[in-house]
């Protein structure tokens, strides 16, 4: 597999995975804790994508929209049942954690209960790949990187141009601070869910459309979300963007290169071509997220 | 007849699965260690002990050492990150490692069968004990190990070992403002839970003789915590409590589906939502779970 | 005892210690006072090994102690208090004792499960000596009760019984006193006194309270700004002007 394949690859993996990491990394910094069931928020917008798509025949871009909206609206809920209780009563960050777990579980199997673990598709065109520079990619893959590319821009511009963004940056910040100048806490961390559920709705749909969707999508891509986040540090959007796509990076290279050179030490052995397996692709997030939570749980990037 | 054999079965699981909760609620009930990644010790005691007997004809009774300290190493290992990772981030990583583990007993067939599985694990005392008394013979086996591990670890738990590792828990610094080394505790606390989430993995493997990387998922970790939250963090017998709710539930409603005309993966995602929902609740409204943890008294001095 | 010299430590571009030097001789009594936010309970930290220096050096007893991590300096016989006291949500009074006790048996799995008789003995002997500690402090009826369950004035209590527990040479204590009653109060500064004279230990207090501070302690030394800005006995620095500009905030 040559280079250019590989960023192709890369760039598309990477713009699915952004939209996912950066609602994971705002959550995790502004409430302070691993939202475990934050992909599969995700899933189930995507899942409503399907339904508006599939069944009651909407224009795919529409029903994502519509999705997304669904979705913002499921963190919200999900919120103020769940997770306000706890922050009002001023639970630990891993009680937090634990909970969404519980409600991982729970939002997957309901999900698995409403529409079965059977794989589903879009209707999404078929259409031949183009060929670019020696790589190929589809349409599909195109319009991926285009819709992660103009998220990152939108997103940019409602932390930059928008009162709710400033106020998101400040809160950031310093939350003491941020609460002495009367920022309504609770208003912002609505649109905060909304917002970060969204990016995640449209995250997740991106990916169904490449491959499969199906309950248990969220649990399959949790671990890599959190190393993108992780990687970029929490609290940095341009960090969880720049994480997904280093990880996107590493998981297309890592199986792709051929470790024989290396144990045939020029020459001294004669190995045939040795691959890493792609059983262990899931691995590859894992194992860089541990290394990166050894060495630099800060991430990459310090914060902005 | 059926009915009898099914209770045992049912019983035999429980135990096992007590031995779990009982180490998983040392490592968070008591030393305050979120580990999402407990599958591990199961996954590690089940295929050393099998793998050792099947594959390299040790005796049964070496294998069961041999995976209680391979799974002791494993807690060893996950421990020393938490020298300078926080509780969340600690928990996040051990979950990939657990992950990392039960792919490595996917993928690396030459050592494991891969997603085959090891089968054919013998029984204990095969010659020894006729076919019909076998499986009250196992239970009763279980039941002497929880009741061994239950006394060992009370035993850990009520001694100044004990009240450090509740310290550590509750107030970190504190502990080492008083000369406490927090990290060797942690690191004997995860030998320990370790160790007990190898035996169970080990009677796990002799008991259902066949096991395959399927077994060891981390949902399995999560119905774990579940036993933990529902029955009662800080107390063993609130494990073993969580242990029996949870494992009759799961069990029992498989049971049930041959009665209600719903098929078995629906019946599979309704007990799992039910679960996630009891963690949710009881997180939310009842965190000490059903049996709380006791208030340590002293004596007066003997005279 | 207790040598400190240049202490530096900055936060970012913040110096919350710069050039500290003190000495606090052997079984004295010595004060730290400076207005909120002077780096008193930064220098504590620092000493104490729960914070990183970024210069100069500490010696305790003659021998360097700078880096070390807190147990091990607390295991040296330096030890301290928080200034909002840690009590554990679900340990009693008595358990906060016995874990502090100096010699204990039995923490570690290994003597815990097969050293079962000795364990108990020394359990014994710590037993005696907590109770004798909570007399002292008036904490008795309390000693089964959890420590998150007391006042504020009660944790600071508790904080003094645990770290005399451990029978330090030294005890730096972060405001023994916020939030205790009067009557207690003086209870307290005696128990100081008395520990000073009996155990021969040495302490070195942060106050606010110049009561206090003139009642018992032997020498002061006053922060702002995390700088030295004075030392001596409590008359000289109450008639120091430096020292009565920083706390009123004068030219």
């Amino acid at each position: 597999m040559d280079i250019s394949q590989i960023l192709v690859n890369t760039l598309v993996r990477g713009a699915e995975l952004s939209l996912l990491a950066i609602g994971l990394t705002m959550i995790f910094d502004i409430l302070k804790f691993a939202n475990f069931a934050h992909t599969d928020y995700a899933v189930l917008g995507a899942l409503f994508a399907y339904v508006f798509n599939r069944i009651l025949g909407l224009n795919l871009v529409l029903a994502i929209i519509f999705a997304a909206f669904v979705g913002g609206w499921a963190g919200i809920l999900i919120d103020q049942v769940v997770f306000k209780r706890l922050r009002k009563i001023g639970a630990q960050p891993v009680t937090l954690m634990i909970t969404s777990m519980g409600t991982a579980i729970a939002l997957r199997n309901l999900m698995r209960l409403i529409w079965t673990s059977h794989a589903k598709t879009y209707a999404v065109p078929l259409h031949k790949p183009f060929e670019i520079l020696g790589a190929r990619i589809t349409p599909l893959q195109i319009g991926i990187i285009v819709v992660g590319l103009l998220s990152m821009i939108t997103f940019h511009l409602v932390l930059h141009r928008t009162t709710f963004g400033k106020a998101l940056r400040a809160i950031s910040d310093n939350s003491d601070l941020a609460n002495a100048c009367a920022i309504d806490s609770e208003k912002m961390i609505r649109r905060l869910w909304f917002l970060a559920s969204a990016y995640g709705v449209i995250g997740g749909s991106m990916i169904a459309m490449e491959h499969l969707l199906y309950p248990r999508l969220g649990f399959d891509i949790i671990i890599p979300v959190f190393c993108a986040t992780i990687l970029g540090g929490i609290g940095n959007p341009y960090g969880a963007m720049l994480g997904a796509l280093t990880l996107a990076l590493a998981e297309n290279f890592i199986l792709a290169i051929d470790l024989a050179p290396l144990i045939n030490l020029g020459g001294f052995f004669d190995v045939g071509s040795i691959q890493i397996s792609t059983g262990y692709k899931p691995a590859i997030s894992f194992m860089i997220l541990i290394i990166v939570l050894l060495f630099k749980p800060t991430g990459i990037l310090r914060k902005k | 007849m059926p009915i009898i054999n099914f209770i045992i079965y049912l019983l035999t699981m429980i135990g096992i699965y007590s031995l779990l909760a009982m180490s998983l609620n040392f490592q968070v009930g008591f030393t305050g260690l979120i580990n999402f990644g407990q599958v591990a010790f199961f996954c590690i005691g089940a295929y050393t002990s099998s793998l050792l007997v099947v594959n390299a004809g040790v005796p049964i009774l070496v294998g069961f050492l041999a995976a209680m300290a391979l799974s002791g190493i494993l807690g060893y290992i996950m421990s020393i990150p938490t020298k300078s990772l926080k509780s969340d981030y600690w928990a996040i990583a051990t979950l990939a490692s657990a992950e990392i583990v039960r792919l490595f007993a996917l993928n690396e067939d030459w050592l494991t069968a891969g997603p085959f599985g090891v089968m054919g694990i013998p029984q204990i005392l095969k010659d020894s004990i006729s076919k019909d008394a076998y499986p009250v013979f196992y239970l009763l086996f279980v039941i002497a190990c929880i009741i061994i591990v239950y006394i060992f670890l009370s035993m850990l738990t009520n001694s100044p070992f004990g009240r450090n590792l509740k310290a550590i828990r509750d107030e970190e610094e504190l502990c080492l403002s008083l000369g406490k080394d927090t990290q060797k505790l942690k690191l004997q606390a995860m030998i320990v839970a370790g160790t007990v989430g190898g035996l169970a993995g080990a009677l796990f493997a002799f008991y259902i003789q066949f096991i395959s990387p399927e077994n060891f998922k981390p949902i399995e970790t999560f119905l774990m915590w579940a036993m933990i939250i529902v029955g009662g963090r800080g107390n063993f017998m609130g494990a073993i409590a969580g242990a029996v709710v949870i494992q009759l539930f799961n069990v029992s409603t498989r049971f049930v589906g041959n009665y209600v005309p719903l098929g078995s993966d629906t019946m599979a995602a309704l007990r799992m939502t039910i679960i996630g929902v009891l963690i949710i609740v009881f997180l939310l409204y009842r965190p000490e779970g059903l049996i709380k943890e006791k208030k340590k008294v002293y004596d007066e001095l003997a005279k | 005892m207790l040598t400190i010299k240049n202490l530096e430590k900055r936060f970012g571009s913040l110096k919350a210690l710069d050039d500290v030097s003190v000495e606090v001789d052997d079984d004295c009594i010595v004060g730290l006072i400076g207005p909120n936010g002077s780096g008193k309970t930064t220098l504590f930290n620092v000493v104490s090994g729960f914070y990183e220096k970024d210069g100069g050096e500490i010696f305790f007893k003659g021998v360097r102690i700078d880096g070390l991590p807190p147990n091990k300096i607390a295991k040296k016989g330096l030890c301290r208090t928080f200034q909002v006291s840690k009590a554990p949500e679900k340990m009693t009074v008595l358990e906060n004792m016995l874990l502090a006790a100096e010699q204990q048996i039995g923490e570690d799995p290994f003597s815990a499960l097969f050293m079962h008789s000795r364990v108990k003995k020394s359990e014994n002997a710590n037993l005696a000596r907590a109770m004798e500690l909570l007399d002292m402090l008036q904490l008795s009826q309390l000693k089964n009760d959890y420590a998150g369950d007391l006042s504020g004035g009660q944790k600071k209590l508790l904080s003094l019984g645990r770290v005399f527990m451990l029978k330090p040479d030294m005890i730096l204590l972060d405001e023994p006193t916020a939030g205790v009653n009067p009557t207690l109060r003086v209870q307290l500064m005696e128990a100081i006194k008395r520990l000073q004279q009996i155990e021969k230990t040495t302490f070195f207090i942060i106050e606010h309270s110049m009561k206090v501070i003139s009642s018992i302690c032997d020498k002061v030394y006053v922060l702002n700004f995390g700088q030295k800005i004075a030392e001596g006995t409590p008359e000289e620095i109450q008639q120091n002007g430096q020292v009565l500009d920083a706390y009123l905030g004068g030219p």
